[in-house]
């Protein structure tokens, strides 16, 4: 049985003429130990897509018409608050994209890490296994850090933290939707080096969402390409990066930028009214 | 911290020194002065005129008459009043206390009702509560005091037999002759109305804002996070989204006073309660001038310090403004 297992995914906003479908029978699974990485552009459905995973879309305005999110087994979409409250973080944890919106400005990193402690490994919610999360994640002197704030550390230590508040409560899956965003390019390979050793020693799952293709060589075991709500391309890793099917994917792959060619301008995904009848 | 506050009190004095001068140089300007009213009445000898004239300053220019009062005013010595002819520290300091009261209760009450309400209007969004809030958020913003404090004083009198509210006042005619108990009851009675009348505007501000702040921090990232880490909905809402909620309303405490402050000037006037309001007012008009001058650095003086206790508030609660300019 695999870890997650998602099945024809619906997932609507609005109603009547500003119905607009996100989600639109995605299907995609994750085992034990494996890499996914989830592509696509703005828009394109993968963040809510993770989002579902643990139901934290709102619903109001949200509504899933159709599908299963099978976790462990079990259907995400039809579980009560309580049974919600216990896989979040203790099933599945997230790191979000903006580290230094994800943590709470007035609170000690130290207190937030905390929390999750005490709410799903609470004989662990000491002191000591603060610091050893953090020194896990590669923050240095963590006996000292664990009394800042988040406005004190740069962007990358805040993303180690968040990283080591998902990891508090030893999740079997980890959600990186665009960790390395909001970084810049040598925090970014840093953050990735990180959640690609973690893995291995904690042998989590991750589920790994970005619109950039460069890094998905690196880390993905299997890929999954999105667009416009569907999933248009799945394969392994190599496959899809060598021939690629679907346009859209194509175009993402000129996208990333080389350092053999000299060009003026960087490759752009074309606009919507541009794009063939082969797109749909 | 204490830098931070040793800072921010020295930077009140330039300001109630500015206030003090710029009222003298006004009060200067306007023609006329209590003296010269006293001239008309033929029973007082021009002798009598120029004896006053000499003893409170007033045949100096203004800026003397502003240092001769400045330095007597680090002593607190405020100067003695032309019209009550007693030393104005005498006479300000029950109207001083009887503002505080009526502001203060004002302010408690605002708040203690606005901050929950609001909390309530942005967690359950479009329903019942917030409609309902909204409406009558928005009657209280577009009633102003003095029509409020109008329609408080003709309620009073029309439910005189059944509720029997006084009719505006601070207490009865036969306020000496009670018992502490009675007496106590019987202020308690006559600041309900005045402080109803002054918190309402200030309640609907304070609830609106407090429902856009929370609304705002209900879908920021941290709130999202605190939920996909498995956080309780209660401690997900009040720890994060309503801790971080309140700062912005913090800043609006030092501007809630003032408006209280101006609040309670009208509303002290329409319904006669006898606080610094009214005696301004009735010193401007006399041109009692060191009465005036001590009245508004007096109200600059409360505001100050409700904008120095809002910074403090803030500082405490945010650590960002706590910290500012030091990074480790």
């Amino acid at each position: 049985m695999a870890l997650l297992e998602i099945d024809s995914l619906e997932l609507e906003f609005g109603k009547g003429e500003d119905l607009v479908r996100a989600v639109d029978g995605v299907s995609l699974s994750i085992e034990e130990g494996e890499t996914v990485c989830l592509v696509g552009e703005s828009g394109s459905g993968k963040s809510v897509t993770a989002l579902s995973i643990a139901r934290l879309v709102p619903t109001p305005p949200a509504r899933y018409p159709g599908g299963e999110i099978l976790l462990e087994g079990k259907d995400v979409l039809k579980m009560s608050k309580r049974e919600l409250r216990a896989i979040r973080g203790g099933v599945v944890s997230y790191v979000f994209q903006e580290p230094s919106a994800a943590l709470n400005p007035v609170y000690r990193v130290g207190n937030q890490i905390m929390e999750s402690l005490k709410l799903h490994r609470p004989k662990k919610a000491n002191k000591n296994e603060v610091i050893r999360l953090l020194k896990l994640v590669g923050i240095p002197a963590p006996e000292a850090r664990i009394r800042d704030y988040p406005h004190q550390m740069s962007g990358g230590m805040q993303q180690r933290v968040m990283i080591a508040m998902a990891l508090a409560s030893e999740p079997k899956l980890l959600i990186a939707d665009e960790p390395t965003t909001a970084l810049d390019v040598t925090i970014q390979a840093q953050i990735l080096e990180l959640l690609k050793e973690l893995k291995e020693r904690l042998s989590m799952s991750i589920l790994f969402i970005t619109h950039n293709l460069g890094i998905v060589g690196e880390i993905a075991d299997r890929l999954h390409v999105m667009y416009r709500g569907k999933i248009v391309e799945a394969a392994s890793a190599e496959e899809v990066l060598d021939k690629p099917k679907h346009p859209y994917t194509r175009a993402l792959l000129e996208c990333v930028p080389s350092l053999d060619k000299d060009v003026d301008r960087l490759a752009m995904i074309p606009e919507p009214e541009a794009r063939g009848p082969e797109w749909d | 911290m204490w830098v931070f506050l040793i800072r921010r009190m020295l930077n009140t004095i330039p300001i109630l020194l500015g206030v003090s001068l710029v009222t003298f140089f006004l009060m200067s300007m306007a023609p006329g002065g209590y003296l010269d009213t006293l001239s008309q009445n033929p029973q007082v000898s021009p002798e009598t005129i120029a004896r006053l004239k000499a003893q409170y300053n007033l045949d100096k220019p203004w800026y003397v008459q502003y240092f001769a009062w400045l330095k007597s005013a680090v002593r607190l010595d405020f100067g003695y009043s032309v019209q009550y002819q007693i030393a104005v520290t005498d006479l300000i300091g029950g109207r001083v206390w009887n503002t505080f009261v009526l502001s203060a209760c004002a302010f408690v009450l605002a708040w203690l009702v606005a901050v929950p309400l609001g909390i309530l209007a942005a967690v359950k969004r479009g329903s019942f509560v917030d409609r309902g809030s909204s409406v009558v958020a928005f009657a209280g913003l577009s009633i102003p005091e003095v029509l409020s404090a109008l329609l408080a004083l003709m309620f009073a009198a029309a439910t005189k037999d059944s509720l029997g509210l006084p009719i505006g006042g601070a207490q009865s005619s036969l306020y000496d002759f009670m018992s502490p108990g009675d007496q106590f009851i019987d202020r308690v009675k006559h600041l309900i109305l005045p402080v109803l009348v002054l918190a309402s505007v200030e309640m609907a501000a304070i609830m609106r804002q407090m429902r856009s702040n929370l609304l705002d921090t209900l879908n920021a990232e941290y709130v999202t996070a605190a939920r996909a880490r498995g956080g309780g909905e209660f401690t997900v809402i009040v720890k994060h989204a309503v801790r971080t909620a309140i700062n912005p309303l913090l800043t609006l405490l030092g501007y809630s006073l003032a408006r209280l402050l101006s609040g309670a000037f009208i509303v002290e006037n329409v319904m006669a309660w006898p606080g610094l309001g009214r005696l301004t007012m009735e010193a401007f008009f006399a041109k009692d001038y060191y009465l005036v001058v001590t009245t508004v650095v007096m109200a600059a003086g409360l505001l100050v310090v409700g904008n120095f206790i809002a910074d403090v508030l803030l500082a405490w609660s945010d650590p960002r403004i706590r910290m500012e300019g030091k990074r480790s």
